[in-house]
């Protein structure tokens, strides 16, 4: 008779043993799921904040003096344009570091009045990264301008402007941010060195940082230490804005998940094992039948790690819909920061079936070995 | 076909060896209907379980048509188990959560024709039980329970049955209608070997063999006493 219409016959008869070992693969999972649904929103969110609000990363020459950064919002001094390359180029830098953007800031007077002169160079991403770089894309000879400053000139898109004896065309007026972006006319870096007579010197690297930091890292420590040595003389500010507040928060749930994991796995494949133990010493007689019927050890031994399998699909399915279920119910209420990003997983469920079922046959793996070195003809005296 | 030769089994306990079979030496010839009698403890299941290769004994020889059961490995035993030997227990051993074509059909070998669903229940219908093979033992009498197992037993068409107090928990009516089943497959030729501590098997077997202290005290007697 083949061996999963057994399980199935027996899993139908023990009910009791059936739900409690389900539920125990159901609880590992749930808790597996809703945390990775909660912790994939967390990402998500974290990433999209911190993209909205800028590049968090500033990193500026070490010389500079930083009540006059504060004072003006950015740095006197500058650094070789070279610096960035260097710096793109330092091993595991990308690992800690995203999406580099170099720059130079000056005040510039323009029909009478001051703004901020900024080039950007072309974003620098790591060699595999897939994703876009973020950013500003600003052709060469043309320039964005801020809304303060497009105001004052009654610039529009199309239009023209003259830096340093150069036109420049007008590719976009930018709208109010109610930041110093109001005042500031961003060119290509090349154009902007040209402008300001500053070829090749920076006085910026925009970065923003990769998220990836474990729950009991110091964001800024670490970004400092790897800044200090691929480049020492530059030094990093961080923008510590709300995407702090989620960084913190992910770092506390991955705190808790670290705690509780391996705690819950071991109680649940204790659980299980205890169980089918307890399966195995019920079926002793039909164990000892079967032998006596010519199964050998390795069918034995595949009707209860096929049932622990059994078990393990039956539980990820359940348990995936339970998780997801918690996660969408009560991650809004205990995650309040990420809230609108929690949603479904669906790929969660593809790890559960594969998962659940490899962890349910490796805590049954000793009780099925007790079933095939069990000695049938014990057994069978006994009657 | 089946012969023990100074076959002794000893089992340790934690108060000392205890010899369950002593250098017992015993024949079974094909087609004979053999019937060990004897007190409890005087080895009758031990002597059963090593037929059927199923308990190794600590010294002497087991040999089924002049192989030694216990130079075959684990597997083969097995295989050689499922192929030609069929077992009936007192306590029938079905598996209680299958009905009783499908208990009948976990002695089904891949190897072995003519093992279907057809022949199972073919089985049971020759053994009375054509309205009962959908029901799961729970639903069976005892004596269904044991006729179903014999069904079991024969589904392979084995050369040798061994049977174990088949009769122990069954009225005399079921304990005779047992033991004529088993005298069927007997006169169609199967060798039977039943260990019992009762009489009634005396009737069917054609040899009784007495068992004291793990040895065989007569050759046998019987109506048709070899």
């Amino acid at each position: 008779m083949a061996t999963l219409r057994l399980v199935f016959r027996e899993l139908l008869h023990r009910k009791l043993n059936f739900l409690l070992s389900t539920l125990a693969v159901v609880t590992a999972v749930a808790l597996f799921v809703s945390y990775f649904t909660t912790a994939g929103a967390a990402r998500r969110e974290t990433t999209r904040v911190t993209r909205d609000i800028g590049f968090n990363l500033r990193i500026i020459p070490a010389s500079t003096d930083m009540d006059q950064f504060w004072a003006v919002g950015f740095s006197d001094q500058t650094m070789p344009e070279d610096t960035i390359h260097r710096f793109a180029k330092y091993d595991k830098v990308f690992l800690t570091y995203n999406h580099l953007v170099a720059s130079l800031q000056q005040k510039f007077e323009i029909a009478g009045k001051e703004v901020i002169l900024t080039g950007l160079a072309p974003t620098i991403t790591a060699p595999d990264q897939r994703k876009q770089p973020m950013g500003y894309a600003i052709k060469p000879g043309t320039v964005q301008v801020g809304y303060q400053v497009a105001e004052r000139l009654a610039l529009k898109k199309g239009g023209s402007l003259e830096l340093g004896g150069k036109k420049f065309a007008v590719e976009q007026t930018l709208a109010e941010s109610g930041t110093d972006d109001d005042i500031r006319v961003f060119g290509l870096l090349s154009d902007v060195q040209g402008v300001l007579n500053m070829k090749g010197r920076i006085n910026e690297i925009k970065a923003i940082d990769c998220l990836c930091l474990t729950a009991d890292q110091d964001p800024l420590k670490i970004l400092r230490a790897e800044l200090a040595k691929a480049l020492p003389e530059a030094k990093v500010i961080q923008l510590r804005a709300i995407a702090d507040a989620r960084a913190k928060q992910r770092q506390t749930a991955e705190k808790y998940f670290a705690f509780v994991t391996p705690l819950l796995l071991v109680v649940c494949a204790a659980w299980i094992c205890v169980l089918a133990v307890l399966n195995v010493r019920e079926r002793k007689m039909e164990i000892g039948v079967l032998r006596a019927l010519g199964y050998g050890s390795g069918k034995i031994a595949a009707l209860f790690l096929a049932k622990a399998v059994v078990l393990g699909v039956i539980g990820a399915a359940v348990g995936y819909a339970v998780g997801s279920a918690l996660a969408l119910q009560f991650g809004p209420e205990i995650f309040k920061v990420t809230a609108q990003a929690i949603k479904a997983e669906p790929v969660l469920l593809l790890w559960a079936l594969v998962a659940a079922p490899a962890f349910a046959a490796l805590a049954s793996f000793i009780p099925a070995m007790l079933a095939v070195t069990q000695d049938p003809a014990v057994t069978l005296r006994e009657e | 076909m089946l012969r023990f030769e100074n076959v002794s089994k000893i089992y340790p306990t934690s108060r000392g060896a205890v010899k369950s079979l002593d250098a017992l030496d015993l024949e079974v010839k094909a087609g004979e209907f053999i019937a060990i009698r004897g007190p409890s403890g005087c080895g009758k299941t031990t002597l059963l379980l090593a037929a059927g290769g199923m308990l190794r004994p600590t010294s002497g020889r087991v040999t089924v048509d002049g192989q030694d059961l216990y130079a075959l490995s684990s597997r083969e035993r097995a295989q050689f188990r499922a192929c030609r030997i069929g077992f009936v227990f007192q306590m029938f051993h079905l598996v209680p959560y299958l009905n009783a074509v499908e208990n009948v059909l976990l002695a089904a070998n891949p190897a072995t024709k003519n093992t279907d669903r057809d022949r199972a229940a073919k089985l049971l219908a020759q053994l009375g039980l054509e309205p009962r093979v959908h029901h799961k033992p729970a639903d069976l009498s005892t004596g269904e329970r044991q006729r179903t197992a014999i069904a079991r037993a024969l589904l392979n068409e084995p050369k040798l049955i061994l049977a174990d107090e088949p009769t122990g928990n069954l009225d005399p009516e079921n304990a005779a209608e047992v033991f004529r089943h088993l005298q069927e497959f007997h006169r169609a030729g199967g060798t039977v070997l039943v260990v019992t501590h009762g009489t009634t098997a005396d009737a069917f077997a054609d040899r009784v063999v007495e068992m004291r202290a793990g040895a065989v005290q007569n050759g046998g007697f019987g109506k048709r006493s070899s």
